[in-house]
C-alpha cells in the first residue's frame, strides 16, 4: 500500500539540511553521491512507523517530532578531564581508546597507545583522504536498504572508528571507541564504524555512548557499525550506552561471520529517552558461534527496543541470544528476535531467549521471539517471560533480616548477571555491572 | 542422509487417491447467480425468507467489504482470488431448510454414509460403543438435518440451523450476531456477514450442562462455489457445551473458497469446548486445487470465571488463514488453545491464537504443534496480550515445530505484549526433526520406518490429541497418519 502522506517536521528538516551541510560533509564525489542516494531513499521511505511490520512497537514518525541541527564540523570544548568524569566507571579500563564529541573526532583527546597490530583511523579523515573506491567502500553497508535509519547514517556520517585487526593478531586490551554528546544544544549526529577482523585474530572492542554532565539532555544519536569478522577470529563486541534519560540514541550493527569464528555481541541500554538498537548478524562460513546478549534498564517514559535478524545462510553454525531488561516506571521495553534459517542451513543450532522484570505496574513490554525456518536437520528453540518480582523470594530475604531495598536491589542484580556473564572479558563485565549498579541505586524504592 | 532422498520420493507418491473424501456427489442445486455484487446478498436473503433486519445487517456488512483490502501480512502465497467469478449459494434443490430425515434425499444421506458421519437418529441409539453426538449437517450453503432436536429441546438446548434461529429466535440473534466478530472485523468476516448462507445456532441455558456433544459437519460439494457459514454458540450463566466441527470437501483442480466466522459466547461461569476436525481437500502433488479456508473464530469470556477452549486439527486445505481467539473479558475467565497442524504437499498454513487478557486474574494457555512435511509452509503466528487493567493476568505458550523433510518450513511469529506488571508471560517455542536416535530405537525393535515416525508423531501431539473429545480421537490419529504417510524422512 503505498499512500502518500504529508512529511513530518522532522523528514522534511533532514532532507533540506542536506543541502546546507552536504559540502562539509567528508568524503570525496563517489561518497557525495553515496550519501545522495542514501538521503534519497530516506526521503522515500520517510521515518518508519507502525505500519511497518519490523517497526510495530516503535513509532519513529510519530516519537521523532523535533528536528535538530545536523552536527558538522562541532568545535564543542571538552576537555581530557570532563573525559574522564563523563567515562564515569570506563575511566578505569585500561586499554587505547579514541575519542568523538559530537560526531567529531578530537585527537587531543584520544589515546592510541598500546593498539599495537591493530589499525586506528577516524573515519572522517578516511573518507577525505581516500580514493573514490575506498569511500565508495567505506559508505556502503550491507544492512538492509530499506531501513530508514541506516540511510539517514549515510547520509550524514561525519566520522568513526576505522578499524583493521591483522590476520593472527591477538589483543589483549579492549579498544574503547567513545561517541559523547556534548554542549548546550541538541543536535543530530551520525558517526558509522567500520571494522574488519583478520583471520585467526582475537579482539575486544568497546563502543561507548555517553552524555557529558551539565550538557543539554537532548540528542539524537544514528550510529552504525559493519563488522566483518575473518575466518577462525574470537571477537568480543560490547556496546554501553548511558546516558541522562532524555537523549535518543538509534543503532544498526552488521556483523558477518567467517568459518569458525566466535562472536560475543554485549548492549548496554541504560538512561535511554528512545533507543533503537538493531543487529543484524549473518554467517558466510561454517561452524561459526554467535552469542548475542544484552541487558536494557528503563525507567520513567523510556523506550528501549532492541530488534535482532540472525542470518543462518550456512549450514552448521551456532546461536544464541540472552537479552534481559528491568522496567520501571512507564518503561516500555521491546524485544523483536528474528532467526532465520535458510534451506541449506543444516544442523543449524539456535537459542533465544528474552525474560523482563517489571517493577512497576504501569510498565509495558513486548515481545516478538521469531522464528522462521527452512531446513529440517536443525534444533531451534526460543523462549520469552515476563513478570514482576517474585514476592515470595523478597519475603524470603526480608525475613532475614534484609531490607526491603537492598533484597530488591540483590533479586534484581542476580536476574541481569545471567546476560553480564556472557561478557568474557573480565575487565569489560566489571565496567558493565557498575553502570548497571549505579542505574539500580537509583531505583529509590 | 539417504532418508531424505526416500522422503521426496515418498512425497512424490502421495497424491489425491491418499484424500479420501475427495468424491463428488451428484445432485441437483440450486445456486445464486454467479458473482457477488448487492443482488447476490438480497438473493440470498429472500432465498432464507429471512426478515428485513437480518438483511440490512447483511447489506451493510457488504457496504463495509467494498471498502476493505484483502490482508497480505500472512505468510500464504496464492493468486489473487476473483471474488466475482464464483458462486456464493448453493443448495440441493429439494432442500429447503433442516426437515425430517425422511424426507432429506438419499443421495445427501449416502454421502454422509460414505464421509461416516451418522446421521439416522436410531442407528446410533442401538449402538453399543460411543456416545451419541447431535450432527448439524451442512450440505453446501444449507443445513439439510440436524439430529436428537427433540431430545436437546427437552433439556432446554437450541441447537438448530443458523436460518431457523433466524426465524424462530430472532432476539438472541440479534443480541449476539457480531458481538464478537464484528461485521468489519476483517476482509473476510466482513463477506461472510454479507453472504453467509446456513450454520449452526446453539444456545444453552443458564446452570445446564448439554446432555450431548454436539456436532456440525461442514461438506462442500459444488464446483466454484464458496462457502460461508457463521456458527454461534451462546452459552449462559454456568451451562456448559462441547462443540464438534467437521469438513470435507471434493477433489478439484481450482481452489474453493471457505470464509467461516464462529462466535462463542461464554456468560458466567459458563464454558464452552470447541473442537474442528478440518480435513478439507488440500490439493494434489503439484498444488493445485484445493480449499482456501480464511476463518474467523473467535470466543469472547463475557462472564467471570467463564472457559473457552478451542481444540483443532489441521490437516486439510491448501491455504489456511485461522486465529481461533479468546478475549478474556471476565475476571477469572480462561482460554485454552491446542492445535495440531500438519501440512504435506505444498499446503501452507498460517494458524494460531490469540489470547487478550481484558479481566483480572485472567488466565490462558497456548499449545501449538506443528509439524511440516514435502513442500509446506507451517506458520504459528499468535497473540499474547494483556492490558493495563488485566492484572494477574498468566499465560503458558508452547509452540513446538516438526520438521519432516528438509524441503518444507516451520515458522514461528509469536507477538507477547505486557501492559502491567503483574502479567506472568511464559513462552517457549522449539523446532526440530525426529530424532535420529529415536527411530532407530523404534526401529530396532520392529517398527517399519513409517510406523516409527507415526509413533513418534503422535507422541509428540498427545498433549493436543487428550483434548480432542472421545469420538474424534480416534479418526484423528488416522487422520495424522494419512496426512503424513510417505513423509518419512
Amino acid at each position: 500500500m503505498n499512500v502518500a502522506v504529508m512529511k513530518t517536521k522532522f523528514e522534511q528538516s533532514l532532507t533540506e539540511q542536506f543541502n546546507h551541510v552536504s559540502a562539509r560533509l567528508p568524503g570525496g564525489a563517489a561518497v557525495g553521491v553515496a550519501r545522495k542516494a542514501a538521503l534519497g531513499r530516506f526521503s522515500a521511505l520517510g521515518l518508519p512507523n507502525r505500519r511497518i511490520e519490523e517497526w510495530k512497537y516503535t513509532d519513529l514518525r510519530n516519537a521523532l517530532k523535533e528536528p535538530l541541527a545536523v552536527a558538522v564540523d562541532d568545535d564543542t570544548k571538552v576537555t581530557v578531564a570532563d573525559l574522564i568524569v563523563a567515562l564515569g566507571p570506563l575511566a578505569h579500563l585500561e586499554g587505547p581508546r579514541i575519542v568523538f564529541v559530537n560526531g567529531g573526532w578530537r585527537r587531543e583527546l584520544s589515546n592510541l597507545e598500546g593498539a599495537e597490530g591493530i589499525e586506528v583511523a577516524a573515519l572522517g579523515a578516511t573518507l577525505t583522504a581516500a580514493q573514490d573506491k575506498i569511500g565508495e567502500a567505506l559508505a556502503g553497508t550491507t544492512g538492509p536498504d530499506n531501513d530508514a535509519v541506516l540511510a539517514l547514517n549515510t547520509a550524514y556520517m561525519t566520522d568513526g572508528a576505522v578499524v583493521r585487526v591483522g590476520d593472527g593478531v591477538e589483543v589483549g586490551k579492549p579498544l574503547l571507541l567513545v561517541f559523547m554528546r556534548a554542549g548546550n544544544e541538541g543536535r543530530f549526529v551520525a558517526t558509522r564504524n567500520v571494522v574488519s577482523i583478520g583471520k585467526g585474530a582475537a579482539a575486544t572492542i568497546v563502543e561507548a555512548f555517553i552524555g557529558l554532565p551539565g550538557s543539554t539532555a537532548e540528542g539524537q544519536h544514528n550510529s552504525a557499525t559493519e563488522i566483518l569478522v575473518g575466518d577462525n577470529a574470537r571477537v568480543t563486541h560490547v556496546k554501553i550506552a548511558a546516558d541522562t534519560g532524555k537523549a535518543t540514541h538509534l543503532s544498526n550493527w552488521m556483523v558477518g561471520l567467517g568459518a569458525e569464528t566466535v562472536y560475543r555481541g554485549f548492549q548496554l541500554n541504560q538512561g535511554l529517552g528512545l533507543a533503537r538498537n538493531q543487529i543484524f548478524a549473518t554467517y558466510h562460513g561454517e561452524g561459526a558461534k554467535l552469542d548475542l546478549s544484552g541487558l536494557f534498564l528503563g525507567r520513567g517514559t523510556e523506550h528501549i527496543d532492541t530488534t535482532l535478524v540472525v542470518d543462518h545462510a550456512v549450514p552448521r553454525c551456532e546461536s544464541r541470544e540472552l537479552y534481559k531488561g528491568v522496567l520501571d516506571g512507564e518503561a516500555r521495553g521491546i524485544f523483536q528476535g528474528k532467526v532465520i534459517v535458510r534451506p541449506d542451513a543444516q544442523k543449524t543450532d539456535g537459542k533465544q531467549m528474552a525474560q523482563v522484570l517489571m517493577l512497576s505496574p504501569d510498565a509495558e513490554f513486548d515481545s516478538k521471539p521469531e522464528l522462521e525456518i527452512y531446513a529440517d536437520d536443525v534444533v531451534c528453540g526460543h523462549g520469552s517471560t515476563a513478570a514482576e518480582l517474585d514476592t515470595d523470594l523478597l519475603f524470603y530475604l526480608r525475613a532475614r533480616g534484609i531490607p526491603l531495598d537492598t533484597a530488591r536491589s540483590m533479586l534484581i542484580e542476580s536476574f541481569v548477571g545471567e546476560a553480564l556473564d556472557r561478557i568474557e572479558h573480565e575487565g569489560v563485565r566489571e565496567v558493565v555491572l557498575e553502570f548497571a549498579r549505579g542505574w539500580l541505586a537509583n531505583l529509590g524504592r | 542422509m539417504a532418508a531424505v532422498e526416500a522422503t521426496i520420493e515418498q512425497v512424490k507418491k502421495i497424491d489425491v487417491d491418499q484424500y479420501k473424501y475427495g468424491f463428488e456427489t451428484d445432485i441437483e442445486s440450486v445456486k445464486a447467480p454467479k458473482g457477488l455484487d448487492e443482488d447476490t446478498v438480497r438473493y440470498i436473503s429472500a432465498q432464507k425468507n429471512e426478515p428485513a433486519w437480518m438483511l440490512e445487517w447483511r447489506l451493510d456488512a457488504f457496504q463495509r467489504w467494498k471498502t476493505m483490502t484483502e490482508p497480505t501480512w500472512a505468510k500464504v502465497h496464492y493468486p489473487k482470488i476473483d471474488f466475482q467469478d464464483q458462486y456464493y449459494y448453493s443448495a440441493p434443490k429439494k432442500a429447503a431448510g433442516p426437515m425430517s430425515l425422511d424426507e432429506i434425499d438419499p443421495v445427501i444421506l449416502e454421502t454422509y454414509k460414505k464421509l461416516g458421519i451418522p446421521l439416522k437418529e436410531q442407528e446410533i441409539l442401538a449402538g453399543v460403543q460411543g456416545s451419541r453426538v447431535a450432527v448439524d449437517a451442512v450440505f453446501d450453503s444449507v443445513s439439510v438435518v440436524t439430529t436428537f432436536k427433540d431430545e436437546l429441546k427437552k433439556a432446554g438446548v437450541i441447537f438448530c440451523s443458523f436460518s431457523e434461529a433466524v426465524r424462530e429466535h430472532p432476539e438472541l440473534i440479534k443480541k449476539y450476531l457480531g458481538s464478537v466478530v464484528p461485521q468489519s472485523d476483517n476482509y473476510y468476516a466482513a463477506l461472510n456477514s454479507a453472504v453467509f448462507s446456513d450454520g449452526s445456532f446453539v444456545y444453552i441455558p443458564p446452570g445446564t450442562r448439554c446432555p450431548m456433544e454436539l456436532s456440525t459437519y461442514f461438506r462442500i460439494n459444488e464446483k466454484n462455489t464458496g462457502q460461508f457459514e457463521r456458527t454461534l454458540i451462546i452459552a449462559d450463566r454456568g451451562a456448559y457445551v462441547s462443540y464438534l466441527e467437521g469438513c470435507t470437501a471434493p477433489m478439484r483442480d481450482e481452489n474453493q473458497l471457505h470464509a467461516a466466522v464462529v462466535e462463542l459466547v461464554a456468560l458466567d461461569e459458563a464454558e464452552i469446548k470447541y473442537s474442528t476436525v478440518q480435513n478439507w481437500y488440500p490439493g494434489d502433488k503439484n498444488g493445485k486445487g484445493g480449499i482456501y479456508n480464511f476463518v474467523t473464530k473467535r470466543g469472547d469470556c463475557r462472564g467471570h470465571h467463564s472457559k473457552i477452549s478451542w481444540t483443532q486439527v489441521e490437516t486439510g486445505s491448501a491455504i489456511t488463514w485461522k486465529y481461533p481467539s479468546c478475549i478474556l473479558r471476565g475476571d477469572h475467565s480462561r482460554g485454552e488453545f491446542y492445535s495440531i497442524a500438519v501440512s504435506n504437499g505444498y499446503q501452507q498454513v498460517d494458524s494460531g491464537t490469540k489470547m487478550i487478557h481484558l479481566g483480572k486474574n485472567t488466565s490462558s494457555r497456548i499449545i501449538s504443534k506443528g509439524i511440516a512435511a514435502g513442500f509446506s509452509q507451517n506458520t504459528y503466528r499468535g497473540l499474547v496480550s494483556a492490558h493495563r487493567k488485566a492484572t494477574g493476568a498468566r499465560n503458558f505458550t508452547a509452540c513446538d515445530s516438526l520438521l519432516i523433510g528438509d524441503k518444507c518450513g516451520a515458522h514461528t511469529v509469536p507477538y507477547i505484549e505486557a501492559k502491567n506488571s503483574s502479567a506472568h508471560f511464559e513462552h517457549e517455542a522449539t523446532t526440530s526433526k525426529i530424532s535420529e536416535d529415536i527411530l532407530f530405537y523404534c526401529r530396532q525393535r520392529g517398527l517399519s520406518q513409517e510406523e516409527a515416525v507415526a509413533l513418534v508423531v503422535n507422541g509428540f501431539v498427545r498433549d493436543v490429541l487428550q483434548q480432542l473429545p472421545m469420538e474424534f480421537m480416534a479418526e484423528t490419529q488416522k487422520l495424522i497418519g494419512i496426512s503424513l504417510e510417505g513423509s518419512v524422512g
